[in-house]
């Protein structure tokens, strides 16, 4: 239940702004983590800004969700739910700039998958990507023990559709609407574009699901809202009402909000992150390949030296996530 | 018992008196060496009647009329099915009835008559009281087993007492020869009147023989459970156990929502009208629509009045 959830305890946030802070934390902790010469005036010139960064991430969530519709065989709807959720959870303590998104977006994908109990091996996952599918099994195998300890393992995720049901199910026995089915089209529309906002990461699953319920009939010219005055909040008191109410108009005009940004504005932007984003985790730069040489070879001498009993794992927790700490 | 032929050697009793007639199923009689000569192979056909026999089941005829042999050999095979008790039934009356159909069985099957038919019968008798059969043949099993029991310990006690015996005879002897021993010595060498003395050792052993009693025989434990070996019917020792279960009912955590419907009233109210019903497998992996109809409403509702 969503109520007693990790999701609504650690991953509902109160408000947009503690978002974007967040976001704008993690983006200066990069930077600063550089040690680089650019003073702080003029670090945007070299780095990203917060809201580049936004731009790019809504950009390759875009990516993400044409990714799901194509995958084969069919995903339902539960994992791209699930991987949308994932994927916002990330960037929120994590710079793009650390982790490249359209790697962590087939990771978050595959966790997905995974957690929702649509089971696909690394094999055929990678067969639904373009370019070099080993290296891409590399990349999401070597991202997945990162990923999940950047979300703290809370791996359930609470996603609107079956609420959609319930609510499908309870207005075709309490309320008198004429033939309900007619507004699922309408809720599947707006349920896809409520993951291209940040709508997941404030309100709850249900209020997401009643706003697309809502948002349905009244595009089919009903109103349901006696439905939710008379019936749901019968019991409940007036400022419970207030607070929904102020939830789905919220939802609902964020969902009105969602644009894809600007096509030229996104290919300069990943431009300049080619040039600041962390080498030590791109798999094509050459600190990153040294790095994994120096690995392998540290393997090799800690198997001759057995005797040496001491592991040395810094090297390998390096690699995988620097920033965590 | 002259008259009693081989029908295929036309041997006789009189011309060979270790003749021995030898009856099978059928209830068709042949002597000994023609059992031999003919089911040498451990199978083969009665002569008389052409049914296909066992060697294994030729017996030693023990009346003089082989249809006797027979019935009794059908009349031990039926009640094999056929094994139900009088306590098995509701009344006198049907113990009767079925007492009776038993007999009408085995007298068709002596007599030929509507073989098939009350093949079938039995057939049918069988399938119906499967369970009850086999009951009462593991009944009449332990019954046999019991009664084992019960002679073995009879031997045993009997055993013990024979021993009992002997040694109290044989002590019995040694102390007579101590006695007698012992009156020889004072008639050697006290100073008494002999008389005296015999009439004193007579009236010493008739008392002996009085104060003497037979100790009872020890066949049971001090607890009074006989000496067995392992009886079946030992009743189970009480385990002392803990203080007993208490179903408490779930706290129910706080939903931060309206209620959902009970279970109940998802039934009563049509909710199920609008769920797709399970079918027979599902309902036999205890799998009722009910649950994902609970679950949809109970995830629609929960979270509704979330605040942030």
């Amino acid at each position: 239940m969503f109520s007693t959830s990790s999701q609504r305890k650690f991953w509902t946030f109160s408000d947009e702004n503690e978002l974007a802070r967040l976001r704008e934390k993690h983006n200066y902790f990069f930077y600063a983590r550089q040690n680089s010469h650019i003073d702080e005036q003029q670090r945007f010139t070299y780095f990203l800004s917060p809201d580049e960064e936004r731009q790019l991430l809504k950009q390759y969530e875009l990516h993400l969700k044409e990714f799901c519709k194509r995958f084969t065989p069919p995903m339902p709807k539960g994992v791209v739910g699930t991987a949308f959720h994932y994927f916002k959870r990330f960037y929120l303590y994590n710079s793009t700039m650390d982790y490249h998104p359209k790697e962590i977006l087939a990771t978050c994908v595959y966790l997905a998958c995974k957690v929702e109990e649509f089971n696909v091996s690394i094999g055929q996952f990678v067969a639904n990507i373009k370019g070099d599918r080993e290296k891409a099994s590399d990349i999401i195998l070597n991202n997945e023990l990162l990923l999940m300890q950047q979300l703290n393992y809370h791996l359930t995720i609470h996603n609107p559709f079956r609420p959609v049901e319930g609510f499908l199910i309870d207005i075709k026995t309490r309320c008198s609407l004429a033939n309900p089915e007619r507004l699922r089209s309408g809720i599947d529309e707006f349920l896809e574009k409520v993951f291209l906002t940040d709508a997941c990461l404030l309100y709850a699953p249900s209020q997401i699901a009643l706003a697309a319920v809502l948002h349905a009939a009244s595009k089919e010219q009903e109103n349901l809202d006696s439905y939710v005055t008379d019936i749901l909040f019968r019991d409940a008191g007036r400022d419970k009402l207030a607070i929904l109410i102020e939830a789905v108009r919220k939802i609902r005009s964020l969902v009105k909000m969602v644009e894809a940004p600007a096509r030229e504005r996104v290919r300069l932007i990943e431009k300049k992150l080619d040039k600041c984003r962390n080498q030590e985790n791109n798999p094509d730069s050459e600190i990153y390949k040294r790095r994994m040489r120096e690995l392998l070879d540290e393997d090799d001498v800690l198997h001759v030296g057995s005797s040496r009993m001491s592991l040395d794992t810094s090297g390998v927790t390096q690699v995988l996530s620097p920033s965590a700490s | 018992m002259d008259d009693q032929a081989c029908p295929r050697c036309k041997t006789t009793k009189y011309r060979n008196p270790s003749l021995k007639l030898m009856v099978n199923v059928c209830g068709h009689v042949l002597c000994e060496n023609c059992v031999d000569l003919l089911f040498l192979k451990g199978s083969g056909s009665c002569p008389d009647c052409n049914i296909v026999l066992r060697r294994g089941n030729f017996r030693v005829q023990l009346f003089e009329d082989p249809m006797v042999e027979k019935e009794v050999d059908i009349r031990k095979r039926v009640l094999r099915d056929y094994n139900k008790k009088e306590e098995d039934f509701n009344s006198l009356r049907e113990y009767n009835d079925y007492l009776e159909e038993i007999e009408t069985i085995v007298y068709n099957l002596t007599n030929n008559i509507d073989i098939v038919e009350t093949n079938k019968r039995i057939e049918q008798y069988k399938k119906e009281n499967k369970e009850l059969i086999m009951k009462n043949k593991a009944k009449l099993g332990r019954k046999a087993i019991e009664l084992e029991e019960l002679l073995e310990k009879e031997k045993e006690y009997e055993e013990l007492r024979r021993q009992e015996l002997s040694r109290l005879e044989q002590e019995a002897k040694r102390k007579k020869i101590r006695e007698k021993e012992a009156l020889i010595d004072e008639l050697m060498f006290a100073e008494g009147n002999a008389k005296d003395i015999l009439n004193t050792f007579a009236q010493t052993v008739a008392n002996k023989k009085e104060e003497e009693e037979v100790v009872p025989m020890v066949t049971q434990f001090s607890t009074g459970v006989q000496f067995t070996r392992g009886s079946t019917n030992q009743p189970i020792p009480i385990i002392e156990e803990g203080p007993m279960y208490k179903y408490e009912p779930l706290a129910i955590p706080d939903r931060c929502g309206p209620d959902p419907p009970m279970i109940k009233e998802i039934i009563q109210n049509g909710f199920l009208k609008h769920v797709r019903a399970e079918n027979e497998t599902e309902k036999a992996g205890g799998y009722t629509s009910t649950l994902p109809c609970l679950r949809a409403l109970q995830d629609a509702l929960s979270g509704l009045y979330h605040a942030s």
